[in-house]
């Protein structure tokens, strides 16, 4: 113990020395005091400046531009969803056969769990961040965010979130399975959350925590980017639908993700200092799924009214007509934000709860449908008479909304108290929440990389590995996350390792028939994606320069939005000669004036 | 000693600060909550330095070393309050660090209070003698 401590300790100072060094190395923090030169970020002495950005890999590890953190969170969350889609793949083998084909009971467990937190804390929220980083600030005409250091902390905190979030796969080799990865589902009930032993789980908890920090320092950035930084001629009512969502998912943020925070902290003292917040003598166990599914519930559609928000934006302008009934769709979104307070307990009919509280919340649930609905009807009308264009963006749109619909129908069904009491922790759940994660989060996020491609790189996409790319998502998820469906239907439990149960809980040969099918459809997902990083990487490599700053045509509906037209003049002031790698910077203001 | 211009002093849109900021607190929050000693008075030195780096670099405050100090009495502060009134106050003394799970980690906090004060109180020092 001392012998580590000491090792620890000697790391630890080599650590802090290294950052000292490395700071006095590319910062001179002298010329901050008075003495040299006024201590404003930009002291006048300072020679001529020719470059926004230091080059390399310093330009990535200390940018403050907006577009820069975008462009890393981006990253972030492609590689958070390929780790995920990983385990997922796991998932499904093993679930081929009914003994189960790859995996152990703990391996099992442990990939269903990192992969639920991976993809909704480490792709979903910064997948989000990524669009809202880069674009917000051009849609409302805003030179960066209102506070550009704590955007660049905020997504700092996340790389260290993922490590701690992954830890256990790490050190249980190293470690002699002394930490493990945690074995708790993403909702980290307790009493087990608490009984387990394993360190691992306190490092996924100190994970969350970080993400939770990062994403409530970026909801205030947002709140507080969209309140002051708009240009004159953005206002309330001109606000584009995308800022108006990310508005209110920041707000939802700033009540859901603190509590998360709280509830954490209780649970790790809890786990390490003895307190009794969650024992049967304290608070009782019960008591956790109140707070975590408070913050739950309106997380769900914190990952889910931005998506809402790009299709807006995007499906209009391959539809050749506004938005129709922008305003409903404000006021649905804010609508959604206050309900998704009141819902929490839906996930908790079963647990034996107050039958009268029951059906209130019963109500809510129900009545949350019918923002969502508007929206989905408007979406409708949108592309009613319209020109409509299937460009890939735009079969995205319209992916999203078709599994959004099966998404938000299940969850009606849900909702119901005599439904779900049947229906809970089987597959049904799996199914229905999976069309609006996958179906609709994924399918939107898609849409705006396709859409925006041109804009924060420069190039264009190969279309048909885009479309290949579309209709390999959309076969797959339907037919993985319908079979799901079916399986819930028939009794098939969530989170089962194998399912050798023999008729007792579920058919057995319809189960595994549907297990299959749901194998299937996971590997035409996959290769799907296969065609989506290939195409990334080599259009943004190699792809087709794009000269007009109208790529999509849309000057002729009038749609142009101004980050299309910041782009059109970042190519004006943008000289051939110029380093075309350059150009996503947009680090090109001093020209402006030649 | 005006020599070559700091990386933020050069770009506009550059900072060295948020990335160590963001280290400095998870190595806290790790050091703190897994209860490891050196990481925790590490990680705390890192946090409360790089919050005392970038709020001078944003023209906050003027100089890093007061910042410092302030975090340093902050810290200390938290760490007495929590002893105070979780500790029982036979079981303050040197000698239970290592065996009181919370009193071993009220310790590392406020050892890191401690060091962030003699720094930022002897660079201020320091840097008053020398104009
Ligand atoms: C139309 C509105 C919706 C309604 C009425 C609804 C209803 C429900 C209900 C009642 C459950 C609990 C089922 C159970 O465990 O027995 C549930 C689970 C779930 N829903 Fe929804 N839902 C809706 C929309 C959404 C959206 C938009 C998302 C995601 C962005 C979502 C994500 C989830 C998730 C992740 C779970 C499972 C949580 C878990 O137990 O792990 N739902 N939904
Ligand atoms: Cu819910």
């Amino acid at each position: 113990m001392v012998a580590g401590d000491i090792v620890l300790t000697g790391l630890m100072a080599v650590l802090l020395v290294g950052v000292a060094a490395l700071l006095t190395r590319v910062e001179n923090w002298r010329s901050y005091t008075p003495l040299a030169g006024g201590g404003a970020v930009t002291g006048d002495e300072t020679t001529v400046i020719n470059r926004e950005k230091p080059a390399g890999i310093i330009r990535w590890l200390t940018t403050v531009d907006h577009k820069d953190i975008g462009l890393l969170y981006g990253l972030y969350a492609i590689i958070a969803l390929a780790v995920g889609g990983i385990m997922a793949m796991l998932i499904r083998i093993q679930l081929v056969t009914p003994a189960g084909a790859i995996l152990g009971n703990n391996a099992y467990n442990s990939i269903l769990t990192s992969h639920g937190i991976t993809m909704l804390f480490l792709f979903g929220t910064p997948i989000i961040a990524a669009f809202a980083n880069y674009f917000i600030p051009l849609l409302i005409g805003a030179d960066d965010m209102a506070f550009p250091r704590i955007n660049a902390i905020a997504f700092w905190l996340l790389p260290p979130a993922a490590l701690l979030i992954w830890a256990g796969f790490f050190l249980a080799p190293v470690t002699d399975n002394m930490i493990e990865p945690a074995r708790t589902a993403w909702t980290m009930y307790t009493p087990l959350s608490v009984e387990q032993a394993n360190p691992g789980v306190d490092l996924m908890l100190l994970g969350l925590h970080l993400s939770g920090v990062a994403a409530t320092m970026g909801a205030i950035n947002f709140i507080a980017t969209i309140f002051t930084e708009r240009n004159e001629e953005v206002n309330w009512a001109n606000l584009d639908i995308f800022s108006w969502t990310i508005l209110t998912q920041s707000a939802l943020i700033l009540f859901a993700f603190p509590l998360l925070g709280s509830a954490i902290v209780m649970l790790l003292l809890d786990r390490n200092l003895a307190t009794t917040f969650f024992a049967v003598e304290g608070g009782g166990p019960l008591l956790w799924q109140h707070l975590f599914w408070f913050f739950g519930h309106p997380e769900v559609y914190i990952l889910v009214l931005p998506p809402m928000g790009l299709v807006s934006l995007i499906l209009p302008k391959f539809s050749g007509r506004k938005l129709f009934g922008f305003k409903f769709v404000v006021y649905s979104t804010l609508a959604i934000g206050v309900l998704s307070f009141g819902v929490w307990a839906h996930h908790m009919f079963s647990t034996g709860m107050d039958p009268r509280l029951r059906a209130s919340f019963m109500a809510v649930s129900l009545a949350i449908a019918i923002p969502s609905a508007v929206k989905t009807f408007n979406w409708i009308t949108t592309m009613w008479n319209g020109r409509l264009r299937l460009t890939t963006p735009m079969l995205f749109c319209i992916g999203f909304v078709s599994n959004f619909i099966i998404g938000g129908v299940t969850g009606v069904f849900l909702a119901s108290i005599p439904v779900d009491l049947i229906l809970h922790d089987t597959y049904y759940v799996v199914g229905h929440f999976h069309y609006i994660v996958m179906g609709a989060i994924g399918f939107a996020a898609f849409a705006g990389i396709y859409y925006w491609f041109p804009v924060f790189t420069g190039r264009m996409y190969q279309r048909t590995l885009g479309k290949a790319h579309f209709w390999f998502s959309m076969v797959g998820t339907n037919i993985t996350f319908f079979a799901m469906l079916a399986l819930g239907y028939l009794g098939m439990p969530r989170r089962y390792a194998t399912y050798q149960f023999d008729g007792a809980i579920a058919p057995l040969t319809q189960v595994s028939t549907f297990h299959q099918a749901a194998t299937v459809g996971a590997v035409i997902l996959f290769i799907g994606q296969l065609f989506f990083v290939w195409n990334i990487v080599q259009s943004w490599l190699e792809g087709p320069k794009v000269e007009d700053g109208d790529p999509w045509n849309l000057e002729r509906d009038g749609m142009l939005d101004r980050e299309f037209q910041w782009f059109d003049e970042q190519l004006e002031a943008d000289s051939p000669e110029k380093d075309p790698s350059l150009l996503a910077d947009g680090g090109q203001e001093e020209q402006d004036d030649s | 000693m005006i020599e070559e211009p700091g990386l933020s002093d050069q770009y506009p849109t550059a900072s060295p600060w948020p990335l160590f900021v963001a280290l400095g607190l998870a190595l806290s929050e790790i050091g703190v909550f897994v209860g490891l000693f050196p990481v925790a008075v590490f990680g705390l030195i890192l946090f409360g330095g790089s919050i005392a780096g970038i709020l001078t670099e944003s023209g906050y405050v003027e100089r890093p070393w007061p910042t410092l100090l302030g975090v340093g009495v902050v810290l200390i502060v938290i760490a007495a309050g929590f002893t105070l009134w979780q500790v029982p106050v036979a079981d303050i003394a040197l000698s239970n660090v290592g065996t009181g799970p919370l009193f071993t980690r009220l310790v590392a906090v406020a050892a890191a209070g401690a060091v962030m004060i003699a720094m930022g109180g002897v660079a201020s020092v320091m840097e008053q003698t020398a104009a």
